[in-house]
């Protein structure tokens, strides 16, 4: 009798983690895209700061890409679907993989 | 000669003349022309009322072979094709569906001269404008920040010979349309 309910745990542990495993939004540089567009995106959307939006702006600019937001697989992809939407060239990884 | 955004009590206002008016209008509906999904007959009224293509479910469904219409509606998972491809059969309906309703409404605020966006309608318009901007990006092989400067310093018209030349003058003032409208827009955030 006590063995089931300590199984059926560690299955919804394991389920759980898989959810829960963190995923990042990149976004990566292109020519189009003006610098302050994405910045209007960056603080529209995600509610940054000036500083803050300024920043990754910057990094997407000079580094080829930048991560912005990181949360799990869920939030990420709606992510990529607005940024997508907005002509942003977004994409997703898990975390561990970036 | 156009006006650019700028911030007034009522919105960001612009005046564009009846000709750029026209040329506009003929981009939204050409990116509008790229983005409308493949009718099918026997399409579930179903699907389309929850945002998802019923030729997602098709075996054939893949990522979209024209170069622009892909710079729109980029791999979401440039690692795992078949996470890329999970992800289209579920959001790839709903964002073009979402891109055609700004371009179209942009396509409308051209009937007039005077342009008036309020604080609703601006993000749309700079979207559907910055589409515009993609799919002539496309047109032209703009790649790189090389590119973009040549391109940039094409600015006589009454130069322009090649259709290149000519779309790039069109690039040129789509991009000078958009950043004015942005920087208005950044003001009053």
């Amino acid at each position: 009798m006590t063995a089931m309910p300590d199984v059926l745990e560690h299955v919804e542990q394991a389920q759980a983690h898989q959810l829960d495993q963190p995923y990042i939004l990149i976004i990566w540089n292109d020519p189009v895209n003006l610098m302050s567009y994405v910045s209007y995106v960056f603080r529209s959307y995600f509610g940054y700061s000036e500083e803050k939006a300024e920043k990754l702006m910057m990094q997407v600019h000079q580094d080829g890409r930048s991560v912005v937001a990181t949360g799990n697989r869920e939030k990420i992809e709606s992510d990529v679907a607005a940024m997508h939407g907005f002509g942003l060239w977004a994409t997703l990884s898990k975390e561990d993989a970036a | 000669m156009a006006r650019a955004f700028k911030n007034t009590p009522r919105g960001f206002s612009a005046t564009l003349e009846a000709a750029e008016r026209q040329l506009m209008r003929g981009l939204f509906q050409d990116v509008i022309t790229l983005l409308e999904p493949e009718v099918v007959p026997d399409e579930d009224p179903l699907w389309a009322m929850v945002g998802m293509d019923s030729n997602a479910h098709r075996e054939d469904f893949g990522p979209p072979t024209d170069r622009a219409t892909m710079r729109l509606l980029p791999d979401s998972n440039p690692d795992d094709a078949d996470a890329s491809l999970e992800f289209r059969r579920l959001s790839e309906r709903g964002i073009r569906e979402r891109k055609i309703g700004a371009l179209r409404e942009a396509a409308l605020l051209m009937e007039s001269g005077s342009i008036l966006l309020s604080e609703q309608t601006a993000p749309r318009f700079a979207a559907a404008i910055n589409d515009v901007r993609l799919v002539l990006a496309e047109r032209l092989g703009l790649e790189s920040e090389e590119d973009a400067e040549r391109i940039h310093a094409q600015d006589d018209w009454s130069k322009a010979e090649s259709v290149d030349e000519y779309l790039a003058l069109v690039y040129n003032f789509v991009t000078w349309m958009q950043e004015s409208l942005m920087q208005a827009m950044l003001k009053s955030l």
